[in-house]
């Protein structure tokens, strides 16, 4: 992004006085009527909800009378909750795991794909296959696939190659892993096609002119491949720390809230709050502490990579 | 932009409106016509690929707007989730009447979240034809009444009797003491390799159990007035390290540990499991839902510790919203009275078992009656001839469920004790090094504080 033209003087838009007239003439009007809808809808589904729930995060209330204040005692309340520790954990071992596991992946698969001649569509559409699957339905084909006694599929799998029946879902340690290769798996697909796009706009002429100092094909990735999507790379990542943040469905559909709360993440504790316990109050607080949380981390984040986004 | 035309009618409305609202006000109150024209709306409709319930039901519904003209039922698949409850009654989309299980009501009267139906009760004769016993689960501490139990029951052991003969066990005597269960539950799984005991874990069913067997075991999990938690003690201890024992020494409870009701149900009907703690209703589940043989499916009393403290007793409630007015409350609880002549009343009591035989719904399912004991037993007279449940695989069970000691569920923030307890549950299954004093004593803290908001 360039900023690079100022305004000079000699370029100054007209004297405020005859902008309106000039705005209105310019056809304003239009795209205000043009922009409408969507602020409307935005405001009514997204900013609504939103101010909504903040403002609840403040109350008691129980759906049926109106709702009372009760200042910061939901925060307190939520803050005190002796499973939040063992919640924030969880969620932040998600997302490494989630990092470690599905992170590079995508990268990879990318870079084999645009290697490929003629076989490249069918290997996109392949790996996007399970991004089209619905999360639901993928989760309870895995739930299955995990089935920990010895004639479950994977354990099927696993016992030709000599490897014991694995407790999968059941056991404390393996739950999470187990959760995260299933999200890799649905997700994967979108980042591919991501990172293909973004590989398909680097200049031809650098890989060439790579090749002639005699780089491997490991060396042009490192060097070419990898700055070059430098930026796509960095928004992706912050958009999967801020998605795997708020996971749900996998600890929802697959184990509950995990052996022993070992899957419990933030999201099911909200859930908890607000359905299972009916206190909305707490449910919105939590929220509004989550959002406050990943606000700060994408702040600092931005800030400690602003060197390396600059184009 | 032209000025609307303006018309006499909202101006008329606005008054009529007005005036009623002025009218009610000023007689102080409600004046409730119990023959005013009125909509209310009812759950628990059972779904299209359910066609006979669908059409018994339907046409209970016609014959109860024909005995009623002036109130118009319309029926939604809606069923009490506690997922989908809050929504619903946030958006004002609650039906008139709902079917909650035993342990919402306590809490939805703290917040007020049900209506008073005391009255109307009252007005429709319904209150001297309950049990008093199992109406508490919906009065509150002044006695006033907000739902009709329906469905009550007590847990016992369901066991597959077919796994009882491959074990060379005898189906007709299950295991009356938790010794027993671990012994029989070691033999089936020698015999057959299949799980030989099982217990639901997630989902609030694994603190449900919990509970329930430590009142089998003489303990109890919260006390009376619902301020403190008491199962840091013996009972609580005592089955906890047998489960452990059972799944880590003895090895009969298979490698499938996290479980809720409908998976439970699945494993069960499969074969896979012979024996869990459950309620009579599994038996629909198991056999209408997931196709087991009527035949293999047993039921048992609970199992009892040393000190043996009976079992918990569950249930449903039908209750009233609380946005529902006073009419719409009025026509509910006639509707209440109208489904309870199904067994008050020989003529409807035999035509609704003839109706379910047909349909091939199971009829006759044991259970306790919110009816006082002798009209239940006349009922069971009148429909003897359309019993199709194997109730001589129920007998263990229908010897004693009258007899045993029946506690309730904790009155208490039931559903958040429980979730708590998943844990507990959970832990002494998944980790073999699990510390049990540990792992109480956390939970109770937990839960006081709970307790305490």
């Amino acid at each position: 992004m360039t900023t690079g033209t100022l305004l000079t003087p000699s370029t100054a838009p007209a004297p405020r006085r005859r902008g309106l007239r000039s705005w209105y003439r310019r056809g304003g009007l239009a795209s205000i009527f043009f922009a409408l809808p969507v602020i409307l809808v935005f405001a009514y589904f997204s900013w609504g909800p939103i101010a909504r729930g903040l403002t609840m995060s403040w109350q008691k209330t129980n759906l049926v009378d109106p709702a009372s204040w009760v200042g910061w005692a939901n925060f307190e309340y939520v803050l005190q909750n002796p499973l939040l520790g063992q919640a924030a954990l969880n969620t932040v071992w998600f997302v490494v795991l989630g990092l470690l596991i599905g992170f590079p992946l995508p990268l990879f698969l990318a870079v084999f794909i645009s290697e490929l001649r003629g076989t490249k569509p069918i290997y996109s559409v392949l790996s996007y296959l399970p991004v089209v699957i619905p999360p639901v339905v993928a989760i309870l084909l895995w739930k299955v696939f995990y089935d920990a006694s010895p004639t479950g599929v994977f354990n099927t799998i696993l016992g030709w190659v000599g490897i014991g029946p694995l407790p999968f879902l059941n056991s404390p340690t393996m739950a999470m892993p187990s959760l995260v290769l299933e999200s890799t798996w649905a997700s994967a697909g979108s980042t591919v096609i991501i990172y293909l796009a973004a590989m398909a706009s680097v200049r031809g002429e650098l890989y060439e002119a790579a090749e002639l100092d005699g780089a491997g094909i490991w060396r042009k990735i490192w060097s070419i491949t990898l700055p070059q999507l430098r930026g796509v790379i960095l928004i992706v990542l912050l958009l999967q720390i801020i998605g795997t943040t708020q996971v749900f469905a996998e600890p929802f559909l697959f184990t509950g809230g995990g052996p022993n709360n070992a899957t419990t993440t933030i999201l099911l504790l909200i859930f908890n709050y607000a359905f299972v316990f009916g206190d909305y109050g707490a449910a919105s607080a939590l929220s509004a502490l989550l959002a406050a949380v990943l606000a700060v981390v994408s702040i600092v984040y931005f800030w400690a990579t602003r060197r390396w986004s600059d184009a | 932009m032209r000025k609307p035309r303006t018309t006499t009618a909202p101006a008329v409305l606005t008054l009529a409106v007005a005036a009623t609202l002025l009218v009610g006000c000023s007689t102080g109150e409600p004046a409730v016509d119990p023959d005013a024209p009125v909509t209310i709306t009812i759950s628990n409709k059972p779904p299209a690929e359910r066609a006979e319930e669908l059409a018994a039901f339907e046409a209970r519904v016609a014959e109860f707007e024909e005995a009623n003209p002036n109130i118009t039922v319309e029926a939604t698949e809606t069923v009490w989730d506690a997922q989908t409850f809050q929504a619903l009654l946030a958006g004002g989309e609650l039906p008139t009447t709902l079917v909650v299980p035993f342990t919402e009501p306590q809490a939805m009267i703290a917040r007020g979240q049900v209506a008073d139906i005391t009255d109307e009760l009252a007005e429709v004769g319904l209150t001297d034809l309950l049990n008093p016993a199992a109406l508490t689960v919906a009065q509150d501490a002044d006695g006033a009444v907000y739902g009709v139990p329906i469905d009550a029951y007590a847990l016992g052991l369901v066991y597959n009797r077919a796994l009882f003969e491959a074990a060379g066990l005898d189906p007709d005597v299950p295991p009356a003491t938790w010794d027993e269960v671990q012994e029989f539950a070691a033999r089936i799984t020698e015999a057959t390799g299949v799980a030989g005991y099982s217990q639901m874990t997630t989902g609030n069913t694994g603190g449900w159990m919990f509970s329930a067997i430590t009142y089998a075991h003489g303990g109890t999990v919260q006390s009376a007035d619902g301020t403190e938690s008491t199962f840091d003690d013996a009972p609580a201890r005592e089955q906890l390290e047998r489960l452990h024992d059972m799944r880590w020494n003895d090895q009969s409870m298979g490698s499938n540990f996290l479980y809720d009701m409908a998976s439970i149900s699945q494993e069960f009907a499969a074969g896979r499991i012979g024996m869990f703690v459950g309620a009579p209703a599994n038996y629909i589940f198991a056999t209408l839902l997931n196709g087991m043989d009527p035949a293999e499916f047993g039921m048992g009393p609970m199992p009892q510790g040393p000190d043996a403290g009976g079992t918990m007793s569950g249930g449903a409630v039908q209750v009233v919203s609380p946005d529902a007015t006073p009419e719409q409350q009025l026509a509910a609880v006639k509707w209440f009275a109208f489904s309870l002549e199904a067994s008050t009343n020989e003529e409807k009591a035999v035509a609704a078992a003839k109706t379910s035989f047909e349909a091939g719904l199971p009829v006759g399912l044991p259970g306790l009656s919110s009816l006082k004991d002798d009209d239940y037993q006349r009922f069971l007279g009148w429909i003897e001839e359309y019993i199709n449940v194997p109730l001589e695989n129920f007998a263990p069970y229908t010897e004693t469920v009258n007899t045993i000691e029946l506690t309730p569920e904790p009155v208490a923030k039931a559903q958040e004790v429980y979730a708590a307890l998943d844990s507990v549950v959970q832990a002494v299954l998944t980790d073999e090094g699990a510390d049990i004093d540990a792992l109480l004593a956390d939970a109770t803290r937990n839960v006081n504080a709970l307790l305490s908001r």
